[in-house]
């Protein structure tokens, strides 16, 4: 289980996260909503510890978190993999990683699920369009059987169609293996259909944290309603309200 | 490209080669026949001692042009692995090592040489450790800026997320990112420890007699310049052909590398 | 600013420091009883142990290694080098004899870099790419190849073997510096006409340089104000590189025509393993280098305040 306690993050000179404090638990997904700038991509920074608390701590499971291998899905879905190495390697680079052999039976099954044919992963990155790089960043991030998967935005660059198969895929795998997932996203809809709780944050704290569906039904703070209301009036929530 | 594989295969097959093909022994005394002028027994003439200047050149490659390997190779490891350390070692080791690298530049590398070498005493051990220990700081400047701005990259980032091994990420990520700069100088610095080992060896400080380095034997040749000339002329224009030819190729694969870049 | 400065002091001190401790360093681990070295330098002969010793303990080496480093070090930051191993005279006026030698060969051998590089960097640049350009480049690729010993030898032989023009050995007339300082001139020239040739094509592409011939801004006025400033920089870095480079020719150059100067001070003292005078020669020469370089950090900031570290 993932606990964040009270965590504070410098950037410069300016506080960007304050007194941050969550906990997530394997099979549950929490969504992670607010402006840009919140400091969404922060907090995913320093709870794998690529940026330094200046206070506060992250476990897994009352142990540090790096020995359990959580992985990442970066919100610039380019710059995550290496333009000297074919996409293949890439994703593989977790299993090789650990020693473990490649499974290709699991890798087929990603790939059908995320509809991605083969022949794109003999490509290197930059000969491959953004929304399949984005997808074949979530491959990578879920190929090695991971027991935490941070998502920064996973679906951004995707079509209504793929963003669906995908976010079924991720809730499938998740259903069988039983994974905690931590999604940044923009999309309250996607928030409502698939996450169990979900945090709104903004200027680096967090506004409220709650299950999912009370927050669509009743908003605690203002900037929650604004947000909300926001995702209705361009019609993403209708389909879950 | 191709003409770089060209002169670079040339240069090695002549250090590597030259011995065998070497129409006489190197070091066969001939008093009777000393400083003859070219024939057509010895193409190049011969040297105070009847040596066969010709077979001493080719026998020289193998010394002058194979050291200068040995020490642009040896300078290249060690600056890289000092330079990667600074960038990623973190800030205290990161000035310590930088200072470090300003001592050592603050003063003309072949001077320091000279000094590091006559004081260790003359030998080629001597020379291997002062052409080294004064030619690793360009790569460790271009080696820590490189690995400064790949630090920070994705794929680094998710290969340390995967828990990829040291070694593993410095082959794969670091590498070929630091691959095409680190090329560029080791062929500049491979023509300067060129100059560099014939330099001590005409100050007597490098390889010495009767090995018949292109420097240690422009020393001796120097005594005879009265009478044969020409003996000092043929080792200054196998240094200035060597490193002629790594110095073009060195520019042909800079421009090389810039045209890469452009095109992407 | 102030930090700026501050900065830059700290790190040319940590830096002459740090080639104090490697030169010393050196000589303490240099292989040998560096005080039977001292001994057989200054006696030439086999000398009993207690002389050996007194030595020895005259010099600091029975302390520790840094008890000896600042009983080395304190003199010399007071300007006191010590005497010489051998001849046991003071080194500090020799060392200045020598200098006295070395400045006008440098200078000298700048100004004919200079003279050369110059018109031959602006004739080149002027057709970027035709074959005036394609000499020059020629010209200073070879020059760069040519070692200057080498190049030395080939002067002597010409100018003062066969033709029996000009004075080789030695620094008796005045004369006696042409040709040392041409054998430096010449790597000077081939060094800096490639570096002026790539700034200058540079300051000339600079995408505003266009607008102003459209204005109907005279070619020169252009090459005076707006080009000169751009190269400035570039050259200053150049002086700080062509130091080194003169040093080092020079080292070479003194000894090819056994002319007295720092080259053949040093190459003398390390020959005699006369630790003083090779001391004496780092530390000068490294201070040297470092001064030069705090003032050119310092000019680039004057020049260009966008520019925080030259080398960061
Ligand atoms: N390297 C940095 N140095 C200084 N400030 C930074 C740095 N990176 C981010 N910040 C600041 O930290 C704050 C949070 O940034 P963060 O990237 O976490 O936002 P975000 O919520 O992910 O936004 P978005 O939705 O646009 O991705 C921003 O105000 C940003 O300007
Ligand atoms: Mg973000």
């Amino acid at each position: 289980m993932l606990n964040v306690d009270r965590i504070s993050v410098r950037r410069g000179k300016a506080l960007v996260l304050r007194d941050i404090s969550l906990s997530l638990e394997p099979r549950r997904t929490l969504a992670v909503v607010g402006e840009s700038g919140a400091g969404k991509s922060t907090l995913i920074a320093a709870i794998l510890g690529l940026v330094p608390c200046a206070r506060g701590h992250v476990t897994w499971s009352g142990a540090p978190l790096g020995s359990a291998r959580p992985s990442l899905v970066m919100q610039e879905p380019r710059s995550a993999f290496n333009p000297q190495l074919s996409l293949r390697r890439s994703v593989l680079e977790p299993c090789v990683a650990q020693g473990l052999a490649p499974d290709t039976r699991r890798l087929e099954r990603l790939c059908d699920g995320l509809e991605l044919t083969s022949d794109l992963l003999d490509r290197r990155p930059f000969e491959v369009s953004i929304g399949q790089v984005q997808r074949i960043g979530i491959l990578r991030a879920l190929i090695a059987a991971p027991p935490l998967v941070l998502f920064d935005e996973p679906l951004s660059a995707l079509d209504a169609v793929r963003q669906k198969h995908t976010a079924r895929l991720i809730a499938d795998l998740q259903a069988e293996e039983g994974f905690a997932a931590l999604v940044v996203t923009h999309d309250l809809g996607y928030a409502a259909a698939y996450a169990d709780d979900i945090a709104v944050l903004r200027a680096g704290k967090i506004e409220e944290i709650g299950a999912a569906k009370a927050f669509v039904a009743a908003p605690q703070t203002a900037y929650g309603r604004t947000l909300r209301d926001a995702a209705f009036a361009l019609g993403a929530l209708e389909r879950v309200a | 490209m191709r003409s770089i594989m060209l002169l670079s295969g040339a240069l090695l097959a002549l250090a590597v080669l030259g011995p065998l093909i070497a129409p006489n022994d190197p070091m066969a005394i001939d008093i009777p026949n000393r400083l003859g002028p070219p024939n057509p027994e010895h193409w190049l003439g011969t040297d105070a001692m009847g040596r066969d200047i010709l077979s001493r050149l080719l026998h020289g490659a193998r010394w002058t042009i194979g050291l200068a390997f040995l020490i642009s190779v040896a300078g290249l490891l060690v600056g890289t692995a000092l330079g990667l350390l600074s960038a990623l070692g973190g800030k205290v080791v990161d000035w310590g090592l930088m200072r470090a690298t300003d001592t050592f530049l603050a003063f003309p590398d072949l001077v320091a040489a000279v000094v590091v070498a006559g004081l260790l005493g003359a030998s080629t051990g001597s020379l291997i450790f002062a052409l080294t220990v004064t030619g690793w700081m360009r790569y460790a400047r271009v080696a820590r800026g490189i690995g400064l701005s790949v630090k920070s990259r994705g794929y680094v980032i998710q290969a340390q997320l995967a828990g990829l091994s040291p070694l593993a990420t410095a082959r794969w990520h670091y590498l070929p990112s630091l691959l095409p700069s680190l090329t560029v100088i080791w062929t500049g610095m491979f023509a300067r420890a060129i100059l560099g080992i014939s330099a001590l060896g005409f100050l007597g400080f490098g390889v010495q007699p009767p090995v018949p380095e292109w420097g240690t034997m422009l020393l001796d040749a120097r005594i005879h310049m009265r009478s044969t000339p020409l003996q000092m002329i043929w080792p200054g224009i196998a240094v200035v052909c060597s490193v002629l030819a790594i110095n073009l190729a060195g520019d042909a694969l800079r421009d090389d590398l810039a045209g890469q870049h452009h095109a992407q | 600013m102030i930090r700026f400065f501050i900065g830059l002091f700290l790190r040319a001190t940590v830096v002459l420091a740090g080639t104090a401790l490697a030169t010393f360093a050196l000589l303490w681990h240099a292989p040998g009883d560096p005080a039977l070295a001292v001994a057989l330098a200054r006696y030439r002969a086999v000398v009993p142990d207690a002389v050996i010793d007194q030595i020895r303990a005259e010099a600091g080496f029975d302390t520790g290694f840094w008890t000896a480093f600042v009983h080395w070090l304190a003199p010399m930051l007071r300007g006191d080098f010590g005497q010489s191993a051998v001849t046991g005279r003071d080194v500090g006026p020799d060392l200045l004899t020598a200098l006295s030698y070395t400045t006008p060969l440098a200078l000298l051998g700048l100004l004919i870099g200079l003279a050369i590089s110059i018109p031959l960097a602006l004739v080149a640049t002027k057709r970027p790419g035709q074959w005036m350009d394609r000499i020059s480049v020629a010209l200073a690729s070879i020059g760069a190849a040519i070692p200057s010993y080498w190049l030395g030898l080939l002067l002597i032989l010409l100018f003062a073997v066969q033709l029996g023009w000009l004075p080789a050995m030695g620094a008796r007339t005045a004369a006696h510096i042409i040709l040392p300082a041409l054998t430096l001139g010449l790597g000077v020239a081939a060094s800096l006409t490639r570096i002026l040739r790539s700034g200058l094509l540079e300051a000339r592409g600079q995408a505003f340089l266009p607008a102003f011939h459209r204005r109907g801004v005279g070619a020169h006025a252009v090459e005076r104000d707006h080009i000169a400033p751009h190269a400035a920089i570039p050259v200053i870095t150049v002086f700080g590189l062509e130091l080194a480079f003169l040093l080092e020719g020079a080292v070479m150059v003194e000894v090819i025509f056994a002319r007295p100067g720092l080259g053949t001070f040093l190459v003398g003292a390390i020959e005699a393993r006369d630790f003083p005078k090779v001391q004496a020669v780092v530390i000068v020469a490294a201070t040297l280098f470092v001064t030069v370089n705090l003032l050119i950090d310092l000019l680039y900031r004057v020049l260009d305040p966008r520019i925080g570290e030259r080398n960061a």
